[in-house]
């Protein structure tokens, strides 16, 4: 017996064994009863619906699989993302077929404990209870998140009818000091467009726009789109805060201030460009109110309170003045801070003193955001449960007891009010305390509209049947108005929340497009994902009066002896949402690469001062509550500031969230760091009453460690080239020199080199381009069904994912520059990985792939030892999936067993199904056409795929580019994945 | 985790302590000495394996013909009446799936034709009852193996060549073996692609 026979034996006996269990219960093949008309089994069909992962409304369209979604990709036709979407949307997926997710109503017993009961029973009982409540005339409550459309008209509408009208949407991050500076400034309460593209000149001062701000996708394709270099130019970006956040390290300089100081520096800027007559079209009569409000903002205060040099700031402030036209943001903890109102309003001055007001920053078309209920009438609320005013309260999807600060008070608010309703999918803190739950469906099951911009009006239909026995929101408000009482019968004539919903498009159609037919436009729209109009920005004008109100808020800070605490809304895991899809949680934070936990930033010398080392789990105490969290030392967060992500630390989220189900004895025997909300103040900033997310902490170090799991293995580059960068000037000088340290090529073979007679797939991946955002990583597991192995695995260096972001840090140790590097199977053709394997289970294709056949891999790993690149991935476990879990499974691609190697494949089975599309219909494949998960959801299109053998192919044209290089080139490996080198813009300032 | 309760990954909690960890570990550092049944069992396990894979095969041609739900013969179907394959297994033209027809597509023709024979009644039974027929499943390939009915449907592949000759098989049986082997040598035989991801991925 050969070797080859006896693996031959090996595989045929392990399958006999196999068909040995199941004969005994033959797999079954069930026929439609009636077939569906739009399925087809086996083909995908493709439906158009809204994202609501986040308030940003990007559209997604769902691909589904004999009736499960078992993939969601950017819609292009939506104007919000065309296309993308980041690492949440593509995780979506994990909320419709989260294992738990509730199934049943529950309604709370005596003794405090969730019974489950039916459908009828549930609402029949809450019927029983509304109509006592009508009869009584008591204060009804429903808190939403940010809702537009038909069910927020329905919402109204139903508390109406109850007679009552109290209604909240609730968003932990509610952008409150932007609506009320420009409501002082400009007299609408508003958020405006900021249009990124058209800047040549960014100042974020504190706004996160590339991960959770606003509209992430959006504004990163801007943001790429602006920094794209041509002709020997190339839009530029100064971040300016106190923590180095995913946005500022994409930014050319990180300028590091003191929390709450921003404004002072834009304010100091405004002072500059007036001084030095930079100013653009400002009338004369409001330049000397400006100019008399700024006057104190010395260049020598300024760098008192804030360490910037006075030559530095006057710098900046021409820099901005020169940039035709440039586009001052301001966010994040400069917008939640205590002076966010006066921050804000000094950001926009700043762009009105240099025209920009009208030109980047538009009023027109404004965001749907501005409609989201201030801080305040949430701090009303509680008062009158506190009181005994409220008699119900209603709940969908939000969670205030986890997202407000724990002094805030609902939690214990809540129990003052007699009857809670939550209509949910998740259990969480705040619908633990709830009296009934009604599950309903995600959005991925429900009708629905969008409308996050004016204008453009997204809609959402259902892409499956409901995985569990949930109901629509909007069906179940008509159910109950309608078993309450006869005149509510009356009041609602609709059968179903779809006939709300088609009424209210009705409308629509009649204002946007009349001469069509209703059925023909809603179809339309149906296919499209929505109707999108223009809208002409507003002409707006500046109130000295107001800008004088919201700059007494301004004020000069003395240093404090206090740490700061600041609080970031995590790109995983967004205000907390995000924590139960495994996904997010394996995702490794880009910057820090952690994974599965939240943490404590602190820089190196301040922990040196508090004798803290990296892993410490620390005691904050904030004047208001005290959790425990891990320290992570960083150069990413300025001295006298400490950062910690929000998100994690939930207790009562499902498996995936709760610290207690996952930590308590696995990793450690320590918890997962608490939830930071906890530790906020209750007192809003001076002016907009918002929602703080900073607050003046102390540490202590319990002396005991915490294992943080990390996929980071070093953070320097250690001179091997592997995310490499070119300045400006260099690249502008014509032909710039190829970086020859690793070049010294031998580039001898022993085998003959390989052919590729038709196709030659290759990628091409820009550097400068590549934001680190992780979307692709999480776009990846989707597709492949890459498993998630967990914190502990995760620690022994296990991870999974085929594609992941390397993150590199250059220069000073203290002010480093940032590099990100999407790093993948690198299809080389002279791989290393291959003539190691004892079985040709790894081998190279006609086309250049280098394939992996999971069939014939017998688990030696001696094409991972040999891989320079460590893109191989070995199962060590068999990773099952919890149902439902496992129904989002691509069947297209093979799901792996243990003690099998995996990796990158250039997603063949699309290239597969793009060759098979393109010999149906007697043609050569055409570029573009053919676009792997990670490609097709970047929002920066820093990757594109394609043929390297047509000479027109845009991969063809990029590995051509004067920026090209290739990872480790000097092996001889022959990558088919040309990267191009960041762009670092001269230091002028 | 309480023991035989599922974790988070799926794994059983098996004979673990209750407060084991959810990522579950196999026990790789237990010493436990090759007891005398395990180096019997090493000897004899390949032994067993080596004697089914004699006896039987898993895409070998099969001689038994599982019962089917309903006694559906392909023989007077495909057979007497020359219906064509791809009348009933519409699918196998514009998708990887063949499929099975629906209910429905049955009941098309035996509303009236042979409504009183037992077996038509028996589809009738299930057609009332609004239920599809569990029909047991008899050509297969692994999850590992991506194969399309459309691409060798348009390869002008007969029917016949992989499921053999179903149109004189009252009960339908595997006769024809469906092996890699018997896929590669036809591949090479029509020179289609013999790339491993062409059905592997």
């Amino acid at each position: 017996m050969n070797r080859r026979d006896f693996f031959k034996l090996l595989g045929i006996g392990g399958a006999a064994t196999l068909t040995g269990c199941s004969s005994q219960t033959p797999e079954r093949l069930i026929p439609y009863l009636v077939p569906v008309e739009e399925i087809i089994p086996g083909q995908a069909t493709w439906y158009a619906t809204v994202c609501r992962e986040c308030p940003a409304g990007c559209g997604m369209l769902v691909k589904t699989l004999e009736g499960r979604a078992v993939k969601v990709e950017g819609n292009p036709d939506h104007p919000v993302n065309r296309g993308r979407l980041c690492a949440r949307g593509q995780a979506s997926l994990q909320g419709l077929y989260n294992p738990d997710r509730i199934r049943q109503p529950l309604l709370k017993d005596a003794s405090g404990q969730f019974k489950p009961l039916s459908w009828h029973d549930a609402e029949e009982w809450l019927a029983i209870r509304l109509k006592e409540l009508r009869a009584q005339r008591r204060e009804i409550v429903w808190l939403t998140p940010h809702l537009t459309g038909a069910l927020d008209q329905l919402i109204d509408r139903w508390l109406q009818a109850f007679g009552s009208k109290r209604r909240l949407r609730y968003e932990p991050f509610a952008y409150e000091a932007i609506k009320v500076a420009n409501k002082l400034l400009f007299g609408l309460e508003a958020v405006p467009t900021c249009d990124l593209q058209s800047s040549q000149l960014i100042f974020s001062f504190g706004s996160d726009f590339l991960e959770t701000w606003i509209s992430p996708v959006m504004y990163s394709r801007e943001f790429a789109a602006m920094r794209a270099y041509e002709a020997g130019r190339m839009g530029r970006f100064i971040f300016i805060g106190p923590r180095r956040s995913l946005t500022a390290a994409n930014a050319d300089r990180w300028v590091s201030v003191p929390p709450g100081s921003e404004g002072m520096i834009a304010a100091g800027m405004v002072r500059v460009i007036i001084a030095e007559g930079l100013w653009r079209g400002v009338p004369k009569g409001e330049l000397d109110r400006i100019k008399g409000l700024v006057d104190r903002y010395t260049p020598y205060l300024v760098s008192q309170a804030t360490g910037i040099t006075p030559q530095d700031l006057e710098a900046l402030a021409r820099a901005f003045a020169e940039a035709d036209p440039g586009l001052a943001l301001g966010g994040g903890a400069a917008e939640s801070g205590r002076y966010a109102t006066a921050t804000v309003a000094a950001v926009n001055l700043l762009n009105y003193v240099t025209g920009n007001i009208g030109r980047t920053i538009r009023f027109g078309p404004l965001s749907s955001l501005s409609r989201l209920s201030p801080h305040r009438e949430l701090a009303t609320l509680i008062q009158a449960m506190n009181d005994g005013e409220i008699s119900a309260l209603f709940f969908s999807e939000v969670n205030p007891v986890f997202s407000l600060p724990r002094s805030a008070g609902f939690e214990q608010a809540m129990d003052n009010v007699p009857l809670i309703v939550s209509c949910g999918s998740f259990m969480d803190e705040t619908t633990a305390k709830a009296t009934l739950v009604l599950p309903t469906h995600t959005p991925l099951e429900t009708w629905g509209d969008d409308e996050s911009w004016e204008g453009l009006y997204g809609l959402m239909q259902p892409a499956m049947e409901p995985v569990f026995e949930t109901k629509p929101l909007g069906d179940l408000l008509l159910s109950l108005a309608k078993r309450s009482s006869d005149s509510q019968a009356a009041a609602f004539t609709e059968e179903s929340f779809y006939e709300v919903l088609r009424n209210r498009w009705r409308e629509l159609h009649r204002r946007v497009r009349p001469e069509t037919e209703f059925e023909t436009f809603w179809s339309e729209a149906l296919a499209r994902g929505g109707v999108f109009q223009e809208t002409h920005p507003r002409r707006i004008s500046l109130n000295l009066g107001g800008l004088a109100k919201a700059f007494q808020w301004l004020q000069t800070l003395g240093r404090p002896d206090n740490l700061i605490l600041l609080l970031y809304p995590s790109i995983n895991h967004f205000d907390g949402r995000g924590a139960n899809r495994p996904w997010l949680q394996e995702l490794p934070d880009p910057l820090t690469q952690l994974t599965w936990d939240s943490w404590l930033e602190i820089h190196p010398e301040d922990a040196q001062r508090l004798a803290i080392s990296e892993g410490d789990l620390l005691k904050v105490r904030s004047p208001y509550e005290e959790i425990e969290l891990p320290a992570h030392l960083s150069t990413g967060v300025r001295q006298g500031t400490v950062a910690a992500p929000i998100g994690q630390g939930h207790t009562a989220y499902g498996r995936y969230a709760d610290p207690d189900d996952l930590n308590a004895n696995g990793f450690g025997e320590k918890r997962r760091g608490g939830n930071p909300f906890a530790l906020l103040p209750v007192e809003p900033d001076g002016g907009s009453r918002g929602l703080r997310l900073a607050a003046p902490v102390t540490l202590t170090n319990t002396g005991m460690k915490y294992p943080l799991a990390s996929v980071s293995g070093s953070v320097r580059q250690h001179n091997r080239g592997i995310a490499q960068a070119i300045s400006l000037a260099e690249l502008g000088s014509g032909e710039p020199e190829l970086d020859t340290r690793h070049l010294q090529l031998d580039t001898r073979q022993m085998y003959p080199p390989h052919e590729h007679p038709v196709h030659r797939w290759g990628m091409a991946i820009d550097l400068n381009a590549c934001t680190g955002c992780s979307a692709c990583v999480v776009a990846c597991y989707a597709e492949n069904n890459i498993p998630v192995v967990g914190k502990e695995q995760l620690a022994r260096g296990r991870e999974m994912s085929w594609i992941r972001i390397e993150r590199f840090e250059e220069g000073p140790v203290d002010r480093p520059g940032t590099r990100f590097i999407p790093m993948l199977c690198q299809h080389c053709d002279n791989a290393p990985c291959e003539p190691v394997c004892p079985v040709y289970a790894t081998l190279h294709n006609s086309e250049g792939l280098n394939i992996q056949v999971y069939n014939r891999c017998v688990g030696t790993r001696y094409c991972s030892n040999n891989c320079p690149y460590k893109v191989r991935r070995f199962n060590w476990f068999t990773y099952p999936w919890p149902e439902p879990l496992h129904l989002q499974l691509n069947p297209d691609v093979t799901v792996r067993e243990s003690g099998v190697m995996e990796k990158c494949t250039f997603c063949v089975q699309r290239i597969t199904a793009g060759k098979a599309k393109a010999k149906d219909e007697g043609r050569p494949v055409r570029d573009g056409e053919i676009v792997p998960a990670c490609a097709q959801t970047c929002p920066t299109s820093a990757i594109v795929f394609g043929d390297l053998k047509d000479p027109t192919s845009t991969v063809s044209r990029l590995s051509h580019n004067p920026r090209r290089y290739r990872v480790l080139e000097h092996l001889n490996t022959q990558p088919a994945i040309t990267y191009l080198k960041k762009i670092i813009p001269d230091s002028e300032q | 985790m309480m023991q035989n309760e599922i974790d988070m990954f799926g794994r059983k909690g098996g004979g673990r302590p209750v407060d084991a960890s959810p990522f579950a570990q196999p026990d790789r550092h237990s010493a436990r000495p090759l007891s005398v049944f395990r180096i019997i069992a090493i000897i004899l396990l390949p032994l067993v394996i080596f004697i089914t894979i004699a006896e039987s095969g898993v895409f070998r041609p099969q001689n038994e013909a599982p019962a089917q739900p309903i006694d559906f013969s392909h023989k007077i179907h495909a057979g007497t009446y020359r219906i064509s394959c791809l009348y009933c297994h519409t699918n196998a033209r514009r998708s990887p799936v063949a499929g099975v027809p629906s209910v429905q597509r049955c009941m098309g023709c035996h509303k009236i034709t042979a409504a009183d024979r037992p077996e038509v009644r028996k589809l009738k039974g299930y057609w009332d009852r609004k239920e599809p027929i569990p029909w047991i499943k008899i050509f297969g390939q692994p999850d590992f193996v991506a194969f399309s009915h459309v691409a060798h449907v348009r390869a002008h592949v007969a029917c016949e060549d992989c499921h053999g000759p179903v149109q004189k098989m009252d009960r339908v049986h595997r006769a024809v073996d469906l092996t890699m082997d018997r896929c590669l040598s036809c591949h090479r035989d029509r020179q289609a692609s013999i790339d491993c991801v062409t059905c592997h991925r």
